[in-house]
């Protein structure tokens, strides 16, 4: 037990200890921390923007993404589920940045302004809503034959053995599809600064551009906390929605 | 006890074949009955019983469950009346041992006590302590225990009939035999109409009050074990239930039946020479030897009645030689080919001595 404790604070103390004195480090090397107090108006603005620009993306990614994966394994819809998987995969496979300047080049044939929040969070769905997708439907598939028998032969409905067992059942692989695709949310956010869409990018990008790594700093490591907070919440979330009779179990995680 | 479940030639053809799967299939079964549906892979025995609460639709024929035509009901209300236990048992994961038991009363709307109480009382049924299984998760139990809570929640709705596609098939035979047994012992508590399906004719003489043997979608024959091993229909049945099938209707009677109530007794206080004179009166090898309550002591052969001592006790030797009434003439066969003794004791639950049989005493059963 006390073992067990103890290599449970390494894994997770350790990391969180050497994370905090890289950004010490980092802080008092170049001067970033007397430049975010300076201007700490402006850093509470950009990452509330930055804040704001994850949690809508991935609101939209999550519920959008979690039905289009619940869809794509319905009955009659299996010649549609190709189709669709293959869209959300190429919207991925596209580098971040493309999408970004595809945004800002395609919505305005659609009527709708490239520069802005609007189209960011456009392109930052596209870009990271294909792991929820993916994630969801393979969840749903995995849910064993013989679950789903008996669920049909005790009476349930379909709609019943949908919520009731096929996503309960699905929910470990689908939370893991919604991690990767924060990851990639807060990976991508910075760039919607290049079209107008605010955030932390631009202190980051200010930062490259003046070769000032004193400002870059201040945006990229703020970004980084960003990641691991995200992180750190939705596992505390997969641990309190996913039953536990479906969570990896403590040997499991230890082997991570 | 009326008629609970009909079938009249039922008849299924997948669409697009014109292979019958199930060929104008008719029995009958009377409540609290045990039917076997068993035969060779492809004789349709899964679908027959699948037709009955219309996972596979039935093509032609009418399936009545307690006079009630089945194609005329809503068929998930008929599943919600219909246990329903599967091979892999097919627990669900995300649901704790009480709610995966709890499925069908919370679909039924039953109110919060009239579950509560009834998972408790289902897990006594099963033989697993409620407080210490109904808050685990399936995962956190063994195959066997698994395929209990199976069994449970297949009851858990009062239904009056259960289909059970091949419970024990995926587990190991030792198990499986003990499963077998404790199933057995449930019923007789619940008194289900059950429909069994099995490939294994060995568990369908020890489980069945019905055999309803298939092949090719058609009925070959339709009657009890013991009917069945003692007159097979035809040649197909003769194979199906096997060379040994003499050996197997052993497995149909217990000892209790077939014993003789008059042992070879002695006393382990009797003095050694009242003792030799029994022996001689009965003619056997040994004599059965009792303690004051009649508990079994042991045997005691001629040359241990000449040796030194003043009574019996002092020259009992122990013995396994003995079997439970309840154990079948298989198991009792076994046992006297096993020692030299030539004859077996039959004790009660207490270990009392309560009879002894010899292979003639088997034999003379099998005849009967």
């Amino acid at each position: 037990m006390t073992s067990k404790v103890f290599t449970g604070l390494v894994r997770k103390g350790l990391p969180a200890i050497i994370t905090v004195a890289v950004i010490i480090f980092l802080y008092k090397t170049y001067g970033a921390w007397e430049y975010t107090v300076e201007n700490l108006p402006e850093f509470f603005r950009l990452t509330f923007e930055h804040l704001l620009l994850v949690l809508i993306t991935m609101c939209f990614s999550i519920s959008i993404g979690v039905t289009l994966g619940t869809v794509m394994t319905r009955e009659g819809w299996e010649k549609i589920s190709p189709v669709i998987m293959a869209v959300v995969n190429v919207w991925q496979s596209i580098p971040s940045l493309g999408v970004i300047a595809l945004a800002y080049g395609l919505l305005p044939f659609i009527g709708l302004s490239g520069i802005g929040m609007v189209p960011s969070l456009i392109a930052i769905f596209m870009f990271s809503v294909a792991p929820v997708v993916r994630n969801t439907y393979a969840g749903i598939e995995s849910v064993s034959s013989d679950i789903k028998e008996a669920a049909i032969g005790m009476g349930m409905t379909k709609q019943q053995i949908l919520f009731r067992i096929e996503l309960p059942n699905a929910l470990p692989i689908i939370m893991g599809g919604i991690r990767t695709s924060t990851a990639l949310v807060v990976g991508t956010a910075p760039l919607a600064f290049l079209i107008g869409g605010g955030g932390l990018g631009f202190w980051i990008f200010t930062g490259i551009a003046l070769v000032d790594m004193g400002i870059m700093t201040a945006g990229a490591v703020p970004v980084a906390l960003i990641a691991m907070l995200f992180d750190f919440l939705l596992e505390i979330g997969e641990k309190m929605i996913v039953s536990r009779g479906v969570q990896a179990d403590e040997a499991q995680l230890a082997a991570l | 006890m009326g008629t609970m479940l009909k079938l009249d030639k039922v008849t299924k053809i997948y669409p697009g074949t014109d292979f019958r799967a199930v060929d104008e299939l008719s029995f009958e079964l009377e409540e609290g009955e045990i039917c076997i549906l068993v035969g060779p892979s492809g004789c349709g025995k899964t679908t027959a019983m699948k037709m009955i609460n219309r996972l596979h639709s039935i093509t032609s024929g009418k399936i009545y469950i307690d006079g009630q035509d089945v194609s005329s009901m809503d068929t998930i209300q008929l599943r919600r009346r219909i246990g329903y236990v599967i091979q892999n048992v097919g627990l669900f994961p995300n649901m704790t041992i009480a709610e995966n038991i709890s499925v069908i009363p919370n679909l039924l709307k039953w109110d919060k006590r009239k579950i509560n109480e009834r998972v408790h009382s289902l897990l006594e049924i099963v033989n697993l302590s409620a407080e210490e299984y109904k808050d685990r998760y399936p995962r956190e139990l063994s195959g066997g225990q698994q395929q209990r809570i199976g069994v449970a929640r297949g009851m858990a709705g009062d239904p009056p009939i259960m289909l059970m596609d091949e419970p024990f098939g995926a587990i190991d035979p030792t198990n499986r035999d003990h499963l077998q047994n404790e199933f057995l012992k449930i019923q007789e508590k619940v008194k289900k109409t059950i429909v069994f399906v099995t490939h294994d004719i060995d568990e369908a003489i020890k489980m069945g009050d019905k055999i309803c043997l298939l092949r090719d979608g058609k009925l070959i024959q339709f009657a009890s074990p013991e009917e069945m091993l003692t007159y097979p229909k035809n040649d197909f049945v003769r194979d199906f239930v096997g060379g040994d099938r003499t050996i197997k209707r052993l497995n149909l009677f217990s000892i209790s039946k077939v014993k003789r109530d008059d042992p070879p007794l002695i006393k382990a206080s009797a003095g050694l020479e009242e003792a030799r004179g029994t022996l001689s009166e009965y003619g056997t090898d040994y004599l059965v030897v009792v303690d004051e309550n009649g508990r079994l002591a042991g045997l005691a052969a001629n040359e241990d009645l000449q040796g030194k001592g003043e009574t019996v006790a002092d020259v009992v030797q122990r013995t396994n030689a003995y079997l439970d009434g309840t154990a079948s003439l298989k198991e009792a066969l076994s046992e006297i080919f096993t020692h030299d003794t030539g004859f077996l004791i039959v004790v009660d639950g207490d270990n009392k001595v309560s009879g002894w049989l010899d292979t003639n005493d088997i034999k003379k059963a099998l005849k009967d």
